[in-house]
């Protein structure tokens, strides 16, 4: 187990740059998500780390070793590839053990290491069936399988789920979670499904374009996000972005939209009168108030989910989404009252899109 | 079931005028090749045999001293496949992993020496292999045959070697193995469907050519079946053919031994491109 030390890291294809110097430090035994939409570096960072990308600029460093030039047999890490990347002439065993087997490990020490795996992810019955001969989960346990016996420094996931169906992809999370738990190697996950990042993080590092945009623990993240783009990005359905212009009147503030919505905002923030700023709510955060007070919504749209209803509809001329546990019998066109907590709302300046606190 | 008796009859007859097409030169052949010498030419004439000649096999063996030019045939066709392998599997390689400038005008290049009949290139070849001291020498053929044989070998080699995934050799690496390593253990033995299919195509191609065995070779000791063969036809006042017949029979023959034995790397092939 170790750290992984990522320093002023850069990559450049040709001409153009993927990755804009990242800086991030991972310590012993963590759990990092790197999360983000497609194209936005996370995987060439990881492929960097596991050294299947060169490293045009910066250094990363696991344990106290920088490993720029490092092949990746050195490394010590173990990855589980997207596809699994299982050696389809293998069975589960070979496949297993074929790290240590290049190690030239003896049989016996193979045959303790491969079995322990297998007990641990439930593969016994299947270590002689090849890899064609099992369902997508057992063929990820398989790949994961792989990465455990070889007690690698640390672990590399390149969206390992992403090709498992819905309901088996929410039980490979749990296992993926709680195998860590449970060997506690540093791990680094590659994951553009935000609902992934949350749940399995210890840490979250949020990227877009090459950048790191904000890196904290999920919750955090999800209650204080540091600008537009994260809060929009975390959180399904996605944070409720309301544009208008700060205004103060005594004691109290409130953000004016263009169309003379009035939307309060705690009076202690840090903008000033007359800020264009971007008022930003969760859709879980706007409460059902009697007709009269509160601001006005007219729905469009509403969604049963089973433990919640989404509805879909206007508010000061933007689209919103609000979340109730309620199950409020809306219908389309009608007109709904709706009130925003102000403690906790997300203001953000509309120009850099970075967080007011 | 009697539909799908039906079916598959109807079938059978609407592909029976290619399967007759196909195969009435070797039926010919056949016949001919265990007839006794004087049915060769009667009129009118007959379709069958009236005893089947073993002796013919036997005479014709001794006769052409066909035991030789087998030989001859199957050390070419064999070693002129190996060195086009060799060649081939590292250049596919490199074009189906690497980028380096001016692939694509290699790739371009490997296709348009395909354009250029053998038979156009013979008198330079020959006066090469004058300079190279190796006329009538069989290795002369090994190396021309594999040289025609390697365009087609990188370009088929590469485009399967394009659908083996990336992931396996990284995941190798990645495992501990070094590139030799992961070559050699995870990369070539997926590719061997591959591998096993150019091979047929190379070994058929060296087996059955013809101009460029006729130009190098000049003792008859050194001659190839489709020259010795070609022999007997050529430059004679009378044609045995029913001793011509029963070479090209027995010249067929080890051709369809190799095709059977590597046609299961083709289903497995198959059953492995199913594995994700």
């Amino acid at each position: 187990m170790a750290t992984v030390d990522i320093r002023n890291v850069e990559k450049t294809f040709g001409a153009t740059k993927v990755i804009h110097g990242i800086d991030l430090s991972i310590a012993d035994q963590e759990f990092v998500v790197l999360v983000g939409p497609s194209g936005c570096g996370k995987s060439t960072l990881l492929r960097m780390i596991a050294g299947l990308e060169t490293i045009s600029g910066g250094e990363i460093r696991i344990g106290d070793k920088v490993v720029n030039d490092m092949p990746p047999r050195d490394r010590d890490i173990a990855m589980v590839f997207q596809n699994y990347a299982l050696y389809p002439h293998m069975t589960v065993r070979d496949n297993m053990g074929f790290s240590l087997r290049l190690r030239k490990r003896p049989k016996s020490e193979i045959d303790t290491k491969v079995h322990a795996a297998a007990d641990i992810l439930n593969l016994g019955p299947y270590l002689e069936r090849a890899p064609g001969q099992l369902s997508g989960g057992q063929r990820q346990r398989v790949a994961m399988g792989r990465a455990l016996v070889r007690h690698a420094q640390v672990f590399l996931f390149d969206e390992p789920l992403s090709n498992l169906d819905a309901k088996l992809r929410v039980l490979m999370r749990t296992e993926i979670k709680a195998l860590h738990q449970r060997v506690k190697t540093t791990s680094v996950y590659v994951t553009h499904d935000q609902i992934e990042a949350m749940t399995m993080a210890d840490r979250i590092v949020v990227m877009n374009a090459g950048r790191v945009e904000q890196i904290g623990a999920p919750l955090d993240l999800y209650d204080r996000p540091g600008n537009v783009f994260v809060a929009g990005f975390l959180g399904s359905p996605s944070m409720n972005f309301m544009e208008g212009t700060l205004k103060r009147e005594g004691d109290a503030a409130h953000v004016e939209c263009a169309d003379g919505t009035r939307l309060p905002v705690p009076a202690g923030i840090s903008a000033r009168e007359g800020q264009f700023v971007v008022f930003g709510i969760r859709p879980e955060h706007l409460q059902i108030v009697p007709e009269g007070e509160g601001i006005t919504a007219e729905v469009e749209v509403v969604e049963p989910t089973g433990p919640h209803i989404e509805v879909f509809g206007r508010l000061a001329g933007e689209r919103i989404c609000a979340v109730f546990s309620e199950r409020h019998p809306f219908r389309p066109g009608e007109r709904i009252a709706l009130r925003c907590d102000p403690e906790r709302i997300s203001l953000f300046d509309a120009g850099s899109g970075q967080r007011i606190s | 079931m009697s539909a799908k008796l039906k079916k598959s009859m109807l079938y059978w007859l609407i592909l029976s005028p290619l399967v007759v097409v196909i195969l009435f030169p070797f039926a010919v052949m056949f016949v001919t090749a265990v007839r006794p010498r004087d049915e060769l030419f009667v009129f009118p004439p007959t379709w069958w045999f009236s005893e089947f000649r073993w002796d013919n096999f036997t005479d014709m063996w001794v006769k052409t001293n066909f035991g030789r030019a087998l030989l001859n045939s199957l050390y070419v066709s064999f070693a002129s496949t190996a060195l086009a392998l060799a060649l081939s599997i590292p250049a596919a390689y490199a074009l189906s992993r690497y980028r380096f400038p001016g692939k694509r005008a290699y790739r371009t290049f490997l296709l348009m020496t395909q354009m250029m009949s053998p038979i156009v290139l013979v008198l330079g070849l020959f006066r090469l292999m004058v300079a190279l001291g190796m006329v009538n020498n069989l290795n002369s053929l090994v190396l021309t045959y594999a040289a025609f044989n390697m365009a087609f070998t990188i370009w088929m080699l590469q485009s399967y070697f394009s659908t083996i995934p990336r992931d396996l050799e990284e995941a190798a690496w990645i495992d501990g193995a070094t590139h030799i390593q992961s070559l050699w253990r995870v990369f070539l033995p997926l590719a061997v469907p591959a591998i096993a299919v150019t091979s047929i195509f190379g070994f058929i191609n060296s087996w059955n050519e013809f101009v460029l065995a006729l130009t190098m070779i000049r003792s008859s000791d050194d001659f190839t079946l489709p020259v010795q063969i070609y022999s007997q036809v050529a430059g004679r006042y009378q044609v045995e053919w029913h001793h011509v017949m029963a070479g090209t029979v027995l010249a067929t023959v080890p051709v369809a031994i190799v095709f059977s034995w590597l046609q299961r790397y083709l289903i497995r092939g198959m059953a492995l491109g199913a594995v994700k």
